[in-house]
């Protein structure tokens, strides 16, 4: 505030606008960016006003109608410093160029429920994605995946490559055990519901039936809905110390997804159009036979086959995974709108091909956001998208009736001959309970989603007098969708017919879900002084969540009938997920001349999902900001920005639906149906999983913004976890859901942004990202538990006091670290030891250069692709010899030697380094009357990957999105990498 | 203008304040378990229906992990040996091969033993349903329905006390936060005989139905008394009080002349979800299977037609680990078969134990004979002094109740576990299992 007597002036100069309503007068003008592009979108505004603004067309024009007789213009872009003008009747055309801003300091960053705040003056570290970053490099099918590598403090990891697959989003470290540590996702205020869906093809597989109760079968989860081109920007709640104002449903982190919006001016039509392929990520081959490798692992038996075809083998890596899919992209959207209204709306269909035939995911998106200056004193808002989508995904991962196609492929060494006769029957697989390339082609796995999601928002103005501006916010919004599973497995497979399985199978499920959410927030803005303002704000919340699940699996089918009803024997199924959650907050800001700025606040939730529905948990939340560099003795010309924050917070994790409740279940008897109670005893003394978060860290800014820095050292501790503790039996309960656990994560997140080089043809970013986190169990009331993968002889995790929840621990073998306690080998680690994402973006005159690297430094897998085609003797490597030191034994039979002594053998490492997103743009200069931009590029996606990791991808999971025991693969459907070219059209 | 502004404006104030107030004082709605029966509203207040379930559950759950009972009871009182390719501690620890010890933590006894509390605590779960539910049920009915809950609850417990033997079991388990104290051996046994003597006190002689329906032995209170007291004749007989014994046998459905099978079961159906029979053997499989221990024929009096009655000579002789044996475990004929909780022929035999006991050779050596005859056997024509017919009644009760969970416990009675044959050298013979790691 180094202006002071004119920010006097201007001050009394908005107070007097009210009453100089008559006189008013046009500014116009341009504003520029990056080598004198138009700066699309930008934000020229009144200063202190919230009414007076306007934003540029995409050529970047605007023309802006201002009261009184002169004024302030603020213009501000994001990445670029804001720069204000002085203006009045007398201006006329303004050319505005900005310059760019690497550290964002302007940024408007959403925070909370009702409020934001200029990156600046953040207490946190807050990660915030542009649309630019979040698409603007390469096509993106889903917004998890468009996610990863571009800000700290995250471990997503996709499932599986299978269409519309789940993908597991983790952020900062262990959050849970066995309860949800998935962040919570909201959607222009909207609850978005992230179910992952069991899609029923446990009753084909049989993977959870024997030691393993948890499902493998890969459900998708339904952020797969959201469509990432409609998102304007993406803010990522960390950890309780920035998500404590989401309360009780907030351990996982929360991220705050805005849309586009439209923006007065000129209708602005944007088509655009990718087309591309997608292809295997990485290829493994297969194993190189002669008569005497077939008699070794297939006996008489198998020479016999491998005589009768002559020796000949098929590619069938490449047969199975070989499909070059076509991926198509195409996207229309019209914005604009007037001082009163504006309007957004996009229309996109997606059409997908995977890898492997009949695989694909295809959707149509269609979105209308409106907003309307109703009255002087109330803006409307309202948000609908529909979405349609279907996803076919085969059938993969682990099974224990050889059925799925990626243990049946593992299983086949490639002189078998798979395919069918002329009339299109398959023969029988010899050596393998199915044959891959029948199940392939017969049958089917498809998930089909109908989506609808309503928000809209009422503020009220109560109050504006410059001193005092009150508004109230009433927001809500519904979140409906339908979800189809359908299984359909024809009895002519091999593994159904002819007393294999059950004779064909047929499942089919329904899931409505329908959520709801309403919010009324009041917010108080009291500036005190110049020097000194504050924010207050007041509100409830109210969330209710319906979920209902109704599967019917069929067996016995009749004929090539697939309805439920057109089979021997009917087994129907049905799940129901119901909540309610009330709850109150309360948050007071102070800032002290933009140099101090403190926040404490207050959230207060019951939840039926708590065993006493009415108890209030309460979640506080402070932090404190300072600018030192805003101070007046900073005269340190060349640190534009130093700020020390510190920031504390709480937030909690419900326990695993129905843990509340002793269920007695449904048995059995004499032709009746009995209640017998459950093994696990439900506890209605439980208390929500409760996360405290303090957060550390520095941020500067260097040469005019040109350089920043940003630094985070956190503790997050993951309290009060639930797990089954085992009770003793003479109480009729084997296991009883209690409290049980503590985990403490640490870690550091730095971010460094750069713009080297900026002149006039030549433009260069780099952002470059690095963060790490390790996590140890300070509390189990319990004895040390082995947890998820397949028992101690091939790696499982292991939950022990003293040691990372994420260990991976196994049998041990001689050169193996072993545990004193548990006499296991302490094999590896699930987490990363760091992770870095390097991003560069190169301009030159129209063209651009984008490149994501991302470096994932170790981890381990418990890789059992491996395990099993060393089994089956169809490793490509196993006839190497590279790993038996003493040079005897070949790979394959040595790695099966050494597993009986060490699980090691399967526990490897995951790292890698990969080009995730890479691009090159160009803009055609303007040569059409009426259009104002036409782009055209070639981009990929996943292209360049080094890992040693011995299996298809290192990013996998078979477990799905369980809290801690991912990381681990069984023949999942490979992933795979892709080139697009895009073209779009700016009218 | 101004005015209506004004108006509108401060609406949504007045709206949120009586919204927090409301938040105070209204409550969130507790929802119960959508998906299944809650506990606590069953036992509040349950419908007849939902009474009907739980005897039902009961019933049901009766069976549940009793095939390891039974392999234990079978396997170590050396009728039959349990082969298992994907589990060699069936022939290992079981058996007591040379330095193997039974272990605390391991499904032989850990399975079973959390089966038969989970009954029982379904059993006082029907208690306090019975006991608080508003649905239309007669005090009596109440009355002889907890009798019912308590019987079974006896039977389950002693199935217990049969495992853990000296280690004595806990029997006050109603309330899972506050279990009762583990008994010794003696009180334990006299807290089910004392359980089954208070349930006979209000089905003994009642003119009620219980208030469902349940297909153990009837429903008829004053009839399934009979069943309470063939319970109790045997507890009777463990305890050695041999007066009791005769009591509670003439009370019972006992009768000399009466068919050999009569008496309760576990049944087992086909019927989709129900379970099978998992005593049932296949013959002449391999891998998983049941055979016999070969002194159960070389042992056997000429002629004696239960062996062949619930054995079956294997095509091929059966081998795992060091131990063999030609013939197949063959008491179920098919999957459906029932097995017995208990029937007149373990009756007769009791019968002639108390009698003996009771220096009553007479009337002993007369049901000896009884049990002989079906065997195709002829009377017995040894000794009559009291140690003489004990071991011909342990040697009638290990034909005429083969595989039924009986041999061991009858040996150990009458410490006599030291008898048992001892196919391969070093096999230990175990006298109970180990108190399970849960409840340490």
């Amino acid at each position: 505030m180094r202006n002071f007597p004119k920010h006097v002036m201007v001050f009394l100069l908005i107070l007097a606008i009210p009453f100089a309503v008559c006189a008013q007068f046009t500014v116009t003008g341009t504003v520029t960016g990056v080598g004198g592009d138009p700066l699309s979108g930008a934000s020229v505004k009144l200063k202190n006003s919230t009414d007076v603004g306007v934003t540029t067309t995409a050529s970047g024009k605007f023309s802006i109608s201002l009261p009184g007789k002169s004024g302030i213009l603020d213009v501000s872009f994001v990445g670029y410093k804001s720069e204000s003008f002085s203006v009045d009747p007398s201006t006329g055309n303004l050319n505005i160029a900005l310059a760019q801003d690497a550290s964002n300091l302007e940024e408007v960053v959403v925070t909370g429920l009702a409020t934001n705040i200029k990156r600046s003056n953040l207490a946190n570290a807050v990660a915030s994605i542009s649309a630019n970053d979040l698409v603007g490099t390469t096509t993106q099918a889903t917004l998890d995946g468009a996610l990863y590598g571009k800000f700290t403090g995250a471990n997503i990891s996709s499932n599986s490559g299978a269409p519309g697959s789940g993908i597991s989003v983790k952020l900062r470290g262990v959050t849970s055990i066995i309860g949800n540590s998935q962040p919570l996702f909201i959607v222009d205020g909207v609850y978005y519901d992230n179910s992952s869906i069991d899609n029923g093809l446990n009753a084909v597989s049989k993977a959870a039936a024997q030691g393993s109760s948890v499902l493998q079968n890969n459900p998708s989860n339904r952020l797969a809905d959201l469509n990432p081109d409609d998102i304007e920007r993406v803010e990522i709640l960390k950890g309780a110390s920035t998500a404590a104002i989401y309360g009780a449903k907030a351990a996982g982190g929360v991220v705050i997804i805005t849309t586009k919006k439209g923006k007065s001016g000129k209708t602005k039509v944007e088509f655009s159009q990718s087309t591309g392929i997608q292809m295997q990520l990485r290829k493994l081959g297969g194993r190189t036979w002669d008569a005497a490798k077939v008699e070794d692992a297939f006996d008489s038996l198998g020479l016999a086959l491998y005589n009768a075809v002559g020796g000949k083998t098929f590619n069938y890596e490449d047969e199975l995974y070989g499909q070059k899919g076509l991926m198509n992209n195409s996207r229309l959207s019209l914005s604009g709108g007037n001082d009163r209204t504006t309007f957004y709306t996009g229309f996109t269909y997606e059409n997908d091909n995977g890898i492997i035939r009949r695989t694909g995911y295809e959707k149509k998106n269609f979105r209308v956001n409106l907003t309307q200056k109703a009255f002087k004193f109330l803006d409307l808002s309202l948000n609908y998208n529909y979405v349609e989508s279907e996803s076919n995904r085969a059938f993969f991962n682990n099974d224990n009736t050889g059925a799925t196609l990626g243990v049946s492929f593992i299983s086949t060494p490639w002189w078998i001959d798979l395919h069918p006769d002329a009339n299109g029957n398959y023969p029988n697989n010899p050596v393998a309970t199915s044959n891959f390339l029948q199940t392939r082609d017969l049958i089917t796995n498809r998930e089909k989603v109908n989506r609808t999601l309503l928000g809209g928002t009422a503020t009220f103005k109560i109050l504006n007098s410059g001193k005092h501006n009150v508004k109230v916010i009433a927001n809500g919004g519904i979140d409906y969708y339908t979800l189809n599973t359908l299984g359909i497995f024809p009895k002519e497979l091999q593994f159904e017919k002819e007393g294999n399985g059950t004779n064909g199978l047929s499942t089919y499920g329904t899931t409505i879900t329908r959520n709801q959410n309403a919010s009324m927030i009041a917010v108080y803005q009291f500036s005190a002084s110049q020097k000194l303002n504050s924010r207050t704000q007041a509100g409830l919340t109210a969330e209710d969540v319906d979920q209902n699940t109704v599967m019917a699996t069929a067996t016995q089918l009749i004929g090539t009938q697939t309805n439920v009803n057109q089979a021997g024997a009917v087994q129907p199924y049905q799940n129901k997920i119901l909540q309610k959650d009330r709850g109150f907050f309360a948050q007071e800001e102070v800032n002290y001349n933009d140099i101090f700025i403190g926040t404490a606040g207050l959230r207060g939730d019951r939840s039926s999902r708590n065993g006493d529905a009415n108890k209030i948990y309460y979640f506080p939340k402070a932090s404190l900001a300072i600018n030192i560099a805003n101070m007046p003795f900073w005269n340190w010309e060349q640190v534009s920005q130093l700020k020390l924050r510190a920031a504390y917070g709480e937030s909690g994790n419900f326990a695993p639906f129905g843990a509340i409740y002793t269920p007695l279940v449904p048995v059995i008897y004499n032709g009746t149906t009995g209640s017998l109670i459950d093994v696990i005893q439900g506890n209605d003394k439980l208390e929500p999983e409760r996360q405290k978060e303090l957060e550390l860290g520095i941020d500067f800014s260097l040469l005019q913004n040109r350089i920043s820095f940003e630094g985070t050292y956190y503790v997050k501790k993951a309290n009060d976890l639930i797990l089954p503790v085992v009770i003793p039996n003479s109480s009729g309960f084997t296991n009883s859901w209690q409290n049980a656990a503590n985990i403490r994560n640490r870690g550091v997140e730095l971010q460094v942004n750069a713009i080297p080089v900026a002149s006039k043809d030549w433009n260069w970013n780099i952002q470059v990202l690095y963060w790490k986190n390790t996590a140890i169990v300070t509390r189990l009331d319990l004895p040390p538990f082995n947890t998820g993968g397949f028992g101690s002889t091939l790696g499982t995790y292991r939950v022990q006091k003293g040691l990372s929840p994420t260990q991976i621990v196994g049998t041990a073998g001689p050169k193996d670290k072993v545990d004193p306690i548990s006499g296991l080998g302490l094999l590896g680690n699930s987490e990363p030891d760091f992770q870095l994402s390097f991003t560069n973006n190169l301009k030159w005159k129209n063209f651009e250069l984008s490149v994501l690297c991302h470096w994932k430094n170790g981890g381990s897998n418990i890789n059992l692709t491996n395990f099993l085609s060393d089994l089956f003797a169809t490793s490509p490597d196993y006839d190497d010899k590279t790993l038996d030191p003493t040079g005897t034994l070949s790979n394959g039979p040595y790695r099966l030697q050494e597993s009986n002594n060490t699980a090691s053998i399967w526990v490897q490492d995951a790292t890698y380094f990969r080009v995730r997103e890479m691009a090159v743009n160009y803009r055609l200069p303007d040569f059409i009357k009426g259009v104002s931009q036409i782009k055209v590029g070639l981009s990929a996606h996943n292209l360049i990957n080094v890992f040693k990791y011995g299996s298809y991808d290192p990013e996998v999971s078979n477990f799905g999105i369980s809290a801690i025991n991912t990381n681990v693969e069984v023949t999942p459907f490979p992933t795979s990498k892709s080139v697009h070219f895009n073209v779009s059209v700016t009218f | 203008m101004k005015h209506s502004y004004k108006t509108f404006a401060y609406f949504p104030l007045a709206l949120l304040i009586a919204m927090i107030f409301l938040f105070s004082s209204c409550k969130v709605e507790p929802i119960s378990d959508p998906n299944n029966p809650a506990l606590t509203s069953i036992e509040q207040n349950a419908s007849i229906g939902e009474i009907q379930n739980l005897v039902d559950g009961i019933e049901s759950g009766m069976r549940d992990n009793m095939a390891f009972y039974f392999d234990d009871a079978g396997a170590i009182g050396r009728e039959f040996y349990r082969f298992s390719t994907s589990d060699p501690r069936y022939v290992t620890e079981l058996l007591g091969k040379g330095n193997a010890e039974l272990d605390n933590n391991t499904f032989y006894i850990s399975r079973p033993y959390s089966a038969i509390y989970r009954v029982i605590k379904n059993t006082n779960i029907l208690i306090s349903a019975l006991k608080n539910t508003k649905a239309d049920i007669s005090e009596a009915q109440r009355k002889v329905g907890t009798a019912y809950a308590k019987t079974i609850q006896s039977y389950e417990l002693l199935l217990a006390f049969n495992l853990e033997y000296g280690n004595g079991i806990r029997v006050d388990v109603a309330d899972p936060s506050n279990l009762g104290p583990f008994l010794s051996q003696e009180e334990s046994i006299n807290a089910i005989q004392d359980l089954l003597n208070a349930a006979n006190a209000d089905l003994i002689g009642s003119l009620d139905k219980f208030p469902f329906s349940s297909s153990i032995y009837t429903n008829e209170a004053a009839t399934f008394s009979k069943f309470n007291r063939a319970l109790a004749a045997r507890v009777a007989v463990y305890r050695e009080d041999w007066a009791q014994a005769g009591t509670a046998l003439s009370e019972s459905f006992f009768d000399l002349n009466g068919s050999l099978t009569m008496g309760a079961y576990y049944l087992y159906s086909t019927a989709g979800g129900d379970q099978l029979n998992p005593l049932y053997t296949p013959l002449n499989t391999s891998g998983e299977t049941r055979v016999v221990e070969p002194s159960f024929i070389t042992d056997a009096a000429p002629g004696d037609t239960r062996v062949a009655a619930k054995t079956s000579k294997r095509n091929e002789t059966a081998l795992q680990d060091d131990l063999k044996s030609d013939y197949d475990f063959y008491v179920y004929k098919s999957n459906t078969a029932s097995i017995p909780i208990i029937r007149n022929e373990e009756l007769i035999l009791l019968y002639a134990e108390a009698h003996a006991q009771l220096a009553d050779p007479v009337n002993a050596v007369k049901a000896i004979n009884i049990i002989r005859h079906s065997a195709s056997l002829a009377d017995y024509t040894g000794a009559t002094d009291l140690n003489s017919l004990i071991n011909e009644i342990l040697k009638q009760r290990r034909y005429s109740l083969y595989g039924e969970g009986h041999r061991w416990i009858d040996m150990r009675r009458y410490d006599k576990l030291d008898e048992l044959p001892i196919a391969r050298p070093g096999d230990n013979v175990w006298v109970q299992f180990p108190r399970p790691i849960n409840e340490l």
